[in-house]
């Protein structure tokens, strides 16, 4: 073998290595909890007999958690006291009692609304910084831009302070509007909408479309791998927050981080009922990430200019 | 359908003391139906010009009309007219269908089967009703080149605008499209501007040409007249493969001293007079190697075939020569030439007007100089008039 292709072969199997490793790094974790969801709390904090095997107690784990009081994390079907009385039959107009909402309920609704909502703000004001000039663009991108310095916990008591002026402690809006105008957000879609040829959008132009048909018929439609990729990236921020749900919301609306806190108990920590909800709390973001994988196809803009 | 008229359009871009000035003062007048190219070297405003008439651009001063209608102030999309761009700029997450009628649903209120029923008439005339399924990257440049036309095409515009449009092909298709190209504007009778950065392409395509230079137009005309009768140096420069020699010669009485051995009598001194030096201007087919004449020393030969170019040198200066082909002066060997006093150009070396041109006042009529164009006949009026008046006032 020559030397030249035993050092490529070399640094290949340590590439390989290395990735490998990462992999290793972050799915052993999240092997151990989908593991312990199984067992009995003793088993897996067991130091003499530790163990990889799932075990069968995932549904005794579950309905432990489910019967706690201070913590309701999947939903149930809810009483509905409004009626209107048609003779024979009652037919209940408060659909909202329809189901009582979880955490796990909540988070996929905050989350949601909040994906799409910051989507669509995001790419707009994208557009914008990337297509168009107007007075004072740069420093109003750098203003933005340097709000992702702030802290989230330097911002939790102003932000309470605001949202009970406009009454809207325990409210869902309260965890969804602050964080609409997502900086990330408008940063990514400002550089990828850069990427779409201008002349494709004068073209437009003269085919009669008006600004707004040019940002929803053509740059949104070109856009569709960032956004993809943003959307998970938004879906995770909303996801993961806890300090300011903790704050804002009572304990009837809590999300799943603020959930999960819950089971961490004054004399002691549920362990087999963390882990169950940790393992739950896995499960939408691993479908999103499915669903979306198929919009990651790359070089959309492949073929509409030629260079 | 209508003509255009530029009247004193001006673009800066930027401001304060950055300004530039795009296009300056352009007046010009288009014919209902013409084919009227836009030519000059990169950064000479011919594109700028072009996107002010399309409304992608606001004009800083002056006026634009189509016909009797004022458009200066409207936008691109209220304009009524289409445009190829030099890239196509098709959307890409359309397909060809949806590509050509993107325009038609836009902006009138037919129904689905009749924006269909044109999208696949205009197809078929350009050839392309095959690939009306498949996205803009399944296709070949040629084909692209196509989708992108017929996309102007099917709104019937008022207007035609085409910013290089065939630049991007390969030389044998550009050949190919520039036929197609004039024989379809001839059809639909469209009045059209094209840009070009291509003397030849420009020559061979337009009723019409105006050379841009500068941000400022040079000259309009039909391509015998700013071949024949450019108004100064740089349009003769510019028009004609390969390009005039011009070089500098003294003037004494009648007779022009140039580099080398370059003497010459003219038998008319009158566009010398009161001049001390003068540039003089030969086109490379205008020289004929003689026997006995101006001597020059030959460096290359390109052999064309149907005749050769010659490369020489005379006393320092560049001078290229179409000549017989079955002339062969070797390199470094010394050859004579001689041209008809008819032909030689002759630039003042200040201004760079033209004192005199080929053939003065021998401009033959456009329409006998590109026959088969009746839509262009229309615009044989004023426009061509009045720059023979101002080639005679220059003369003169």
């Amino acid at each position: 073998m020559r030397e030249e292709t035993r050092r490529e072969a070399v640094w290949q199997f340590l590439t390989y290595g290395f990735i490998l490793l990462g992999a290793v790094v972050t799915l052993v974790p999240l092997y151990w909890i989908f593991v312990a969801s199984t067992l009995e709390e003793s088993e897996f904090l067991s130091s003499t007999d530790p163990t990889l095997i799932p075990g069968d107690s995932f549904f005794s784990n579950f309905q432990a958690l489910q019967a706690r009081d201070n913590v309701q994390f999947v939903g149930h079907v809810g009483e509905m006291t409004h009626y209107i009385d048609f003779g024979p039959f009652y037919v209940a107009y408060d659909f909202w009692n329809l189901w009582n909402m979880g955490a796990i309920e909540s988070s996929i609704f905050v989350a949601g609304v909040y994906t799409i909502l910051s989507l669509l703000l995001c790419s707009m004001a994208g557009f914008a910084f990337a297509k168009y000039e107007f007075r004072f663009k740069q420093p109003i991108f750098y203003a933005i831009l340097a709000t992702l310095i702030l802290p989230i916990q330097l911002l939790v008591i102003p932000l309470f302070l605001l949202m009970s002026q406009i009454g809207l402690t325990n409210s869902y809006w309260a965890i969804i509007l602050p964080w609409l105008a997502n900086p990330l957000g408008i940063f990514l879609m400002r550089q990828n909408m850069r990427s779409i040829p201008d002349a494709l959008l004068e073209s437009a132009r003269m085919d009669g479309a008006t600004e707004f048909q040019l940002y929803y018929k053509i740059a949104l439609p070109t856009m569709k791998s960032s956004l993809a990729a943003l959307s998970i990236i938004l879906f995770l921020f909303q996801w993961n927050l806890f300090l300011f749900p903790l704050v804002i919301l009572d304990q009837g609306k809590y999300t799943i981080p603020v959930a999960i806190n819950q089971l961490v108990g004054a004399q002691r920590v549920y362990y087999d009922q963390i882990m169950v909800a940790a393992t739950l709390s896995i499960i939408p973001i691993f479908v999103l990430f499915l669903f979306l994988q198929k919009q990651f196809v790359s070089g959309i803009l492949a073929g509409s200019v030629k260079e | 359908m209508s003509g255009i008229t530029l009247d004193t359009v001006r673009k800066e871009f930027g401001d304060g003391e950055e300004t530039v000035v795009a296009v300056e003062d352009v007046d010009l007048e288009i014919e209902d139906g013409e084919f009227l190219v836009l030519v000059g070297p990169s950064g000479c405003g011919k594109t700028t010009t072009l996107r002010c008439i399309a409304g992608l651009e606001d004009v800083t001063s002056g006026t634009i009309t189509f016909g009797d209608r004022d458009v200066t102030d409207l936008r691109a999309r209220d304009r009524d007219v289409a445009m190829v761009f030099q890239n196509y700029a098709l959307y890409p997450h359309m397909n060809v269908r949806q590509n050509i009628g993107f325009g038609l649903k836009l902006s009138t209120r037919q129904t689905a089967a009749e924006i269909d029923r044109q999208v696949e008439d205009v197809a078929e005339m350009l050839g392309i009703e095959d690939l009306l399924e498949q996205k803009p990257k399944e296709l070949s440049g040629g084909q692209q080149q196509r989708v992108a036309l017929g996309r102007a095409i099917v709104r019937d515009p008022e207007v035609f605008l085409m910013d290089e449009p065939l630049s991007n092909l390969d030389a044998k298709l550009r050949s190919q499209m520039r036929t197609e190209l004039q024989t379809l504007q001839h059809d639909l009778d469209v009045t059209t501007v094209y840009v070009t950065h291509d003397q030849t392409e420009a020559m061979a395509m337009g009723d019409r040409i105006a050379v841009m230079n500068g941000g400022t137009l040079q000259q309009v005309g039909s391509a015998e007249e700013v071949y024949r009768t450019p108004v100064n140096e740089f349009v003769a420069d510019f028009i004609g493969s390969p390009s005039i020699n011009v070089f500098d010669a003294t003037v004494d009485g009648a007779r022009l001293d140039g580099p080398g051995a370059f003497t010459y009598h003219l038998s008319d001194a009158s566009p010398v007079a009161g001049l001390d030096t003068v540039r003089v201007g030969i086109r490379p087919e205008d020289i004929t190697l003689v026997d006995d004449g101006i001597e020059m020393t030959a460096n290359v030969l390109e052999p064309m075939g149907n005749e050769n170019f010659l490369y020489a040198t005379l006393g320092g200066q560049e001078i290229t020569a179409r000549i017989d082909p079955t002339k062969r002066p070797g390199t470094d060997e010394t050859v004579s030439f001689s041209f008809p006093e008819s032909a030689l150009y002759l630039f003042d070396p200040d201004t760079g007007e033209s004192l005199k041109t080929k053939r003065d006042g021998d401009v033959p009529d456009r329409n006998d100089a590109i026959p088969n164009r009746e839509g262009a006949q229309s615009g044989t009026g004023t426009g061509s008039d009045a720059d023979e008046e101002q080639i005679e006032e220059v003369v003169e």
